[in-house]
């Protein structure tokens, strides 16, 4: 069954990132697989209005500008009519909303819900409990997961983790974790300094990355092996305390500090390392470490959130969030390394290339939204019934909010009638006339 | 048959590079099996959190205290020369307290130095004090009964109790209680009244707390006698200029040092603190 798919979130192309690339790829695989796939995002600068991405990826920048950590202000109501127009034009059956600190892909998981049309929603990220930021964003999230039809989770720490946030039936959340473009990531031996071991470490300088945590384990290491170099991408806070490091010790000649790198440049550095560092304090799922695999590279992380379940025990020495357990684990892999007992990079690529794609994950996407278009529709009678479950005071409120965001709906569909609305172009026919053929696939 | 196939099927891994021929919503026994609750909780003892509520009592007495001796010099009970004789009598009595038990040496440079200050204080107060009183002159008495009072209350709230809480802020607390004795000071009549009222406020916030501190951990047995002894303090100096206010006292102090721990201890069961491998990690040394 083929579906008409809008990807919903504040985060995307021109942005690059981790939730960015995720949503490209899965909507390029899943217009790949036959379905009919938008994006609808905020506006950029000037970027605003409609673009077409690559095979017909129409993109809707609606005029709305960020205001705070590139996410709109959220107001719960006036995205309404835009929303349902878009829905409508567009004929969409699922809405899908990725990353829970987009207020963007709540806002419209919560109208997608409000029209009767399923949603499913994504979580990248794993939060704490006991902060008060934490306990406001999880109340929004217990909101927005009472409406949605199912929820994707990219580990099964960060499932564990959202079911615990969320309140909801652990069946309703499947496991999908992101991939690596494998062709992109590719090793190559003639980049490697062969005299040397050489550490790569590629994150932002910051202390949620583990900055300071490196900066203990450089001298470390760098005092018990003479060959051992490292070059450190990206930029932040924390990188006066490694620059410090590089003077204190007089490493000059063995830490290199590249500041930011392009998205394009990355795997020219990766391919210089033969070990990867991860210090990361908290990772849902790490796409970094895979991506670094798939150059080749031997990993060492500190075993943090979803991190132990991405990579098997061969390619990955995992350590507890320590000075000295990372610099045994880093001992480890430089010997192992030393003795060419580890993978050949070569192998781990080929690995990450058959186990880590976007065609699996479309795959498995699919399935969950076959699975949500089968399913009886729930009544309004029964969504504000779940709403109220949320708290004693909180369930109140919304169950005011999406009574009243239902009443707005009749509003919107009595100015502007469905009717009246007119329907989008399939890019789908397009692409069908353009190959030409006969083609006897129904469209949805 | 039935058993064989229960052995050949192998443990659920949590892993996600392996198809162990599950779906992907599936739930495993292992399921939230990492999530501890409730790691750190301390346990409370009823009357070590009553004495230890006494270090906001402390301060409940002070404000107190000051608001009664302002009411005393309205009403002519207290005259200003008593009480600035008074009051420094016992601030010198406080410092020289303070200076034995931190063995300090009597006559270092900071006894030079603490004395110039008191004197260039007292000289600047005094000079001021025409100014002082006239600050607030024109607002209306209710206006300015109101501003201290949230003023007061602000010096409780912001006042550093011995916690690291965000909220603390020494200047804040003692500003917020300057400025309630220079309001009160302009509804007094004379010049004189107001700087004694000044003065005494100044002892009473900014140098009253520090010898409570450091006689809290040099004698600790001793908080509780002068709990005692402030307490009766208030309630006699309240007592004869309102016993409205007295019952209000004694019920706020009740409030606080009975209500308050018996309420924090009965909703200890109810804590629910959530830890696992979703936790941002703390670096281990």
């Amino acid at each position: 069954m083929k579906h008409s798919i809008c990807m919903v979130s504040d985060f995307f192309y021109p942005n690059i990132g981790g939730v960015e690339s995720h949503i490209y790829q899965l909507s390029q695989c899943l217009i790949e697989r036959g379905h009919k796939v938008i994006v609808v995002t905020h506006a950029y600068g000037n970027r605003s209005g409609i673009r077409y991405l690559s095979n017909g990826l129409k993109v809707y920048y609606l005029p709305i500008q960020p205001v705070y950590n590139q996410c709109i202000l959220p107001t719960v109501f006036t995205t309404l009519p835009v929303i349902r127009n878009i829905l409508l034009r567009e004929s969409i059956n699922i809405v899908h909303g990725h990353s829970a600190f987009s207020a963007l892909a709540l806002e419209s998981i919560f109208h997608a819900r409000t029209m009767n049309v399923k949603a499913v929603f994504t979580d990248h990220s794993l939060f704490g409990f006991a902060d008060l930021s934490s306990i406001l964003t999880n109340k929004i999230l217990k909101f927005s997961l009472a409406g949605v039809n199912h929820a994707i989770c990219v580990s099964h720490t960060c499932k564990e983790n959202t079911v615990l946030r969320g309140k909801i039936d652990p069946s309703d959340v499947s496991v999908i974790p992101n991939a690596v473009d494998a062709s992109v990531f590719t090793p190559t031996s003639t980049e490697r300094d062969p005299e040397k071991i050489t550490i790569v470490v590629m994150s932002r300088l910051v202390y949620r990355k583990g900055a300071d945590l490196l900066a203990s384990v450089i001298p470390e290491i760098c005092s018990r092996h003479s060959d051992v170099q490292f070059i450190i991408g990206g930029d932040g806070p924390k990188r006066l305390a490694i620059e410090e490091v590089r003077e204190h010790f007089q490493l000059h000649d063995r830490i290199r500090l590249l500041g930011t790198v392009g998205h394009s440049a990355v795997r020219q550095v990766l391919v210089r390392g033969d070990i990867f560092l991860n210090t990361s304090l908290t990772e849902a799922f790490c796409i970094a470490i895979v991506e670094a695999a798939s150059c080749g590279l031997q990993v060492v992380s500190t075993s943090v959130g979803g991190i132990p379940e991405v990579l098997p025990p061969d390619m990955i020495q995992l350590a507890e969030p320590s000075a000295t357990s990372l610099v045994e684990s880093l001992d480890k892999a430089i010997a192992k390394r030393r003795n060419c007992q580890l993978l050949s990079p070569d192998g781990a690529h080929d690995w990450v290339r058959k186990t880590y794609t976007w065609q699996n994950v479309a795959e498995r996407t699919e399935i969950v939204y076959d699975k949500i278009s089968a399913a009886t529709e729930v009544t309004l009678a029964d969504r504000l019934h779940r709403y109220n479950k949320c708290g004693l005071v909180a369930g109140k409120i919304f169950i005011f909010i999406a009574a009243l965001n239902y009443l707005l709906l009749i509003l919107c569909n009595w100015i502007s009638p469905v009717q009246n609305i007119d329907l989008a172009i399939d890019c789908r026919k397009l692409r069908r006339l353009k190959t030409g053929g006969v083609n006897l696939e129904q469209s949805s | 048959m039935a058993m064989s196939c229960d052995r050949s099927r192998k443990k659920w891994q949590k892993v996600l590079y392996k198809d162990q021929g599950v779906s992907d919503n599936y739930v495993d026994e292992s399921f939230l099996e990492e999530m501890k609750k409730n790691l750190h909780i301390r346990t409370y003892e009823f009357w070590a959190v009553v004495r230890e509520s006494n270090v906001v009592m402390h301060q409940i007495y002070s404000v107190w205290i000051f608001v009664a001796v302002y009411f005393h010099m309205r009403n002519f009970v207290l005259t200003p020369q008593f009480l600035f004789e008074m009051s420094s009598a016992v601030t010198i009595v406080g410092y020289i307290v303070n200076f034995v038990i931190l063995h300090e040496n009597a006559l270092t440079k900071s006894r030079w130095k603490d004395g110039k200050t008191m004197g260039i204080f007292l000289i600047l107060g005094f000079s001021l004090s025409p100014i002082l009183m006239t600050l607030t002159k024109t607002i209306s008495t209710d206006t300015i009964y109101a501003m201290t009072f949230f003023m007061l209350l602000a010096n409780l709230l912001f006042h550093d109790y011995g916690t690291d809480a965000a909220i603390v802020s020494q200047a804040f607390s003692l500003n917020a209680a300057i400025f309630a004795s220079i309001c009160l000071a302009s509804r007094l009549p004379t010049t004189w009244h107001a700087f004694s009222l000044v003065t005494f406020a100044f002892e009473l916030f900014a140098l009253w707390p520090i010898l409570r501190r450091n006689l809290k951990i040099h004698f600790p047995r001793l908080q509780i006698i002068l709990s005692f002894l402030l307490g009766s303090v208030v309630t006699v100096s309240v007592a004869t200029v309102s016993s409205v206010a007295v019952v209000v006292f004694l019920l706020l102090h009740l409030f606080i040092t009975i209500l308050c721990p018996a309420w924090l201890i009965r909703l200890q069961p109810y804590k629910n603190n959530i830890h696992g491998p979703w936790d941002e990690a703390v670096i281990k040394q």
